[in-house]
């Protein structure tokens, strides 16, 4: 398929939308061809390749009753059933005088890069020779690595092609690859499991099969002969990985979904100081490259640079169209056609290494992995099951786990005390690891 | 959706190059639902997944290609795709696959063909809002949803079967968020199986507001959880959690095959105290976890993982059956055709013991009582899990006290399991709204518990004492 098919297809749905009887609508066809390779030991373990396409409407009958249709049936016959049931649907549906297709749509001027022939066109074999060379690597590793969980490639091209009955239409292609390691690690009868990534739009970002598998392999053995910390306050330092985790939870707490219902703990702090100067947490949709970049939004609004926190101080929510209508601000280009979304939402790095950040640490807990997820986004908790490093006099001192992290998200921000510079866009949402002054350890 | 023709062609025709087994899983789910906010109808939404998923296996090996595009050309290119994981097999001939059509088990109710009329949900979601402010005048914000969804699959298999289930599912969710001087608090509850909305008549969206509301009231007035480790006793129903991640996943076949999980190899062993017997089952008519037939074709069954301690089987898929040379269980899952099944929990819970919930209770003397769960996560490989607690309170000298927020648990699937020190009388499934991931995959499942004293856990609050 190619965007201008794809662009038809959804300009047709629009149209289809309008004579069902919707006084307006969006429609956006996706079109996925995704390959997927998992290796273990020397076997072949799972090959994957498809193509899926769907098809996802909105449309608005008579003041803002709306209906949202998903469907992976592309016979017309069909999509001109489901939006009839969609436009009866909307009768019983309340009307909302925000619910409608955005003001302004278009699409970033500017160079994005989002598309990488490299990884369109690559060979399947050598896809499956970089998942076999990273089961080697990784048992070559360390001798204690004697199973995994499997490594992976994968690769995806898809076009996305969003037309609106205001007129707009617009597509746009992107890649993605992502080489990916699970190893296990065996010693004293216990296992122990390691998980390292790599991603990126451009085949020649990734990090080679060696890298990701060494790096797997560290993660699955250096937490052996872990301890149980005892209950403390201390500082505690995220490193990278989890201090994305971090991010993701302050994004829902951005996300003007969120803020509208009071299902945020930042919903009456516009405008405050709660972070540290260390706190600038920017959504930027233009970033050429990037897995979060893209021209327009899920309602075909053109991205932008949000500044979120800066040097601490709360500047803006993330919005789509509706709730920056509800909320009286305006669009950040953040819709996912339906909902909220980052684009590339991250904290800005500072200037010191992880190392450094470390060995400026007298007494505290590195945190290399959680597990769990907080779900109070409205009183602002935060828990997580952790497993780290206890560092002492700025060395990693011992492993530790099965302890857990605590703290409030305002006490969070306002005590970050140091930044690393190891960012890198392997995802939408990301961070540098970063050092909190002080948190809750509770262990024995 | 095809006759048995095409799915004899399209197993045939994935078996070109050879393998051992082929099967293709056929799909068609509609959805229809609506959602709730500030006391409107705020939007509806539907949906169709309908596609073709093909598989090949050979040995611990799965080629795999799915199509949404059900044209006969279109199914076959499916088919070469998932046969190219046979490619390097010397036989390179195709062998032609026959299917038979087997009736399966009646578990829930499969005559209905569509959703009720849009009216009556939005009936529901209007009466958990009226209920919900009225049960408390702090509850400031009411969230709500209901869905139904009704899932058609056809499986036919190269060794022969073929087969339809015809998967109804309702949900009906209810957040209330109370106020009180600018602090918040929420509760959340979800009740549905795999029926139709008649089931609201009898667990009515009063019912759920009601517990919603007081929940998010409750927690209002909670303390700030203690940091430490502690006595725990987690409350019948939906602290089946705890089951789910503790032991479940640990007893799923692939972890166990690969031999990546800590309870690979343990079959006949002791893994937990011997008041701990665990099932999971997927024949519970109407249940959110049920299969009258898995994603494989297989019959739900009734399962034995735990029994007195002794740990008895796993929770097999076809693959991981064939490799390990035991029997399927009904236990391979899918989130769609757009993905390989994998070895899952149906319903998982604990049968009763002989404990009175008020001697669990007095036997305490300082502890948490966790009554229901949040939801919860575990690490395979050496077992730890953390679960967060939705409503819990202290227990001190016996008796239940203060309410408690955000307490986080965290500990070791067999070390809490050897730690089980007392079994309640009162076992009961949870409300059905529990939805498990693994792997990208997000399938229902059901949980079940009595209430269950545990000797030693580490709570993870901010209250350090």
């Amino acid at each position: 398929m190619t965007e201008r098919e794809a662009l038809e297809l959804a300009t047709s749905a629009v149209e289809m939308a309008i004579k069902a009887g919707a006084d307006a609508a969006e429609a956006t066809l996706s079109h996925a061809k995704r390959f997927h390779v998992e290796a273990r030991e020397k076997t072949i373990s799972k090959l994957e390749g498809s193509t899926a396409k769907s098809l996802h409407v909105r449309i608005f009958r008579d003041g803002g009753r709306r209906v949202s249709v998903s469907t992976s049936d592309l016979t017309p016959e069909s999509v001109v059933r489901a939006l009839h049931a969609a436009v009866e649907q909307a009768a019983v549906v309340s009307t909302d005088a925000f619910a409608a297709l955005p003001d302004g749509c278009g699409r970033f001027a500017g160079e994005l890069a989002l598309f990488d022939a490299a990884v369109a066109q690559r060979d399947d074999a050598l896809k499956v020779d970089d998942a076999l060379a990273m089961e080697k690597a990784v048992r070559d590793a360390d001798p204690r690595v004697v199973n995994s969980s499997g490594s992976q490639y994968a690769d995806s091209a898809a076009i996305i092609a969003l037309a609106n009955s205001n007129g707009f239409g617009a597509a746009y292609t992107s890649t993605r690859a992502s080489r990916s390691s699970v190893p296990v690690a065996e010693a004293g009868g216990v296992k122990r499991t390691g998980h390292y990534g790599t991603a990126g739009r451009f085949f020649a970002e990734l990090e080679p099969p060696e890298h990701v598998a060494s790096k797997a392999a560290r993660r699955a053995v250096e937490l052996f002969g872990a301890r149980k910390p005892a209950t403390a306050r201390l500082p505690v330092i995220f490193e990278r990985d989890v201090a994305a985790a971090v991010l993701h939870d302050l994004f829902s707490a951005v996300s003007a979904s969120n803020v509208a219902v009071g299902n945020s703990w930042l919903a009456e702090r516009l405008g405050d100081r709660i972070g540290s100067e260390l706190v600038t947490i920017v959504d930027d949709g233009t970033l050429p490259g990037k897995l979060g970049s893209s021209p327009f939004d899920g309602e075909g609004v053109a991205t932008r640079r949000t500044g979120v926190f800066e040097r601490g101080t709360l500047r803006s929510f993330l919005f789509d169209s509706y709730y920056a209508r509800r909320l009286g601000a305006k669009t950040t280009g953040n819709s996912t056609g339906g909902g909220i979304g980052a684009n590339n939402f991250y904290l800005e790095p500072g200037k010191r290494t992880l190392d450094e950040l470390i060995a400026s640490t007298k007494r505290g807990v590195l945190v290399l992995d959680t597990i769990g997820f907080a779900t109070e986004h409205a009183t602002g908790t935060y828990s997580r099951g952790a497993r780290g490093f206890m560092i002492e006099n700025g060395e990693r001192a011992y492993p530790i786990d099965e302890f857990t992290v605590a703290g409030n998200f305002a006490e969070m921000l306002a005590a970050v005390d140091a930044v690393a510079d190891d960012l890198i866009f392997d995802s939408s949402i990301v961070s540098p690891s970063f050092r909190i002054a002080e948190m809750t350890i509770s262990g024995s | 959706m095809f006759d048995r023709e095409i799915f004899e062609r399209l197993l045939s025709r994935a078996l070109r190059f050879g393998g051992d087994y082929a099967d293709v899983f056929c799909e068609r789910r509609r959805s229809y639902a609506f959602r709730l906010q500030d006391g409107k109808i705020h939007e509806g939404s539907s949906g169709i997944t309908q596609g073709v998923g093909i598989r090949v296996v050979v040995g611990e090996s799965a080629g795999y290609a799915y199509s949404d595009d059900l044209t006969i050309d279109a199914l076959l290119h499916a088919a070469d795709s998932a046969s190219l994981i046979a490619r390097s097999l010397p036989s390179g001939e195709e062998r032609r696959v026959e299917v038979r059509a087997s009736e399966i088990p009646k578990l829930y109710d499969e005559t209905r063909g569509s959703h009720a009329d849009a009216s009556e949900y939005v009936a529901l979601l209007s009466r958990a809002d009226v209920a919900a402010r009225a049960y408390d005048p702090r509850v400031a914000a009411v969230n709500a949803q209901v869905s139904d969804e009704l899932q058609d699959v056809w499986i036919a298999s190269s060794d022969g079967r073929f087969v339809h289930d015809h998967r109804p599912m309702v949900v009906l969710g209810v957040q209330a968020v109370a106020v009180r001087d600018g602090e918040r608090a929420s509760g959340y509850v979800g009740d549905g199986g795999r029926t139709s909305i008649a089931f609201y008549e009898t667990h009515t969206p009063e019912a759920l507001a009601n517990d919603a509301a007081r929940i998010a009231a409750t927690n209002l007035e909670a303390i700030p959880a203690p940091a430490g480790e502690m006595e725990m006793v987690v409350g019948c129903g939906g602290g089946g959690v705890l089951l789910h991640e503790a032991v479940g996943h640990g007893l799923e076949s692939d972890f166990n095959r690969r031999g990546t999980s800590l309870y690979s190899g343990r079959v006949g062993e002791r893994v937990a105290s011997e008041l701990v017997t665990i099932y999971d089952d997927g024949n519970i008519p109407d249940q959110r976890g049920s299969v009258a037939v898995d994603d494989e074709g297989i019959p739900g069954q009734h399962k034995v993982l735990v029994e007195r301690g002794v740990l008895r089987g796993y929770m097999q898929d076809t693959l991981n059956a064939r490799l390990m040379g035991v029997a399927p269980t009904g236990s391979g899952r899918r989130q769609s055709f757009r993905f390989l099944p994998q070895p899952r929990m149906c319903n998982t819970y604990m049968p009763s013991g002989e404990s009175t919930v008020d001697e669990i209770i007095a036997s305490t003397k300082r502890g948490l009582y966790a009554k229901s769960f949040a939801g919860g996560q575990v690490e395979i490989s050496k077992g730890d899990f953390v679960f967060m607690v939705a409503e819990g309170y202290l227990i001190e000298d016996g008796k239940i006290t203060r309410p408690v927020k955000n307490a986080t648990i965290v500990g070791n699937g067999p070390d809490a399991m050897t730690k089980v020190v007392a079994v309640g009388n009162d076992s009961a499934l949870a409300r059905g709204h529990y939805t498990c991931g693994k792997g990208g995959q997000h399938v229902p499942v059901g949980v079940g518990m009595p209430t269950v004293k545990i000797s030693s856990i580490t709570v993870g609050g901010t209250q350090n004492d």
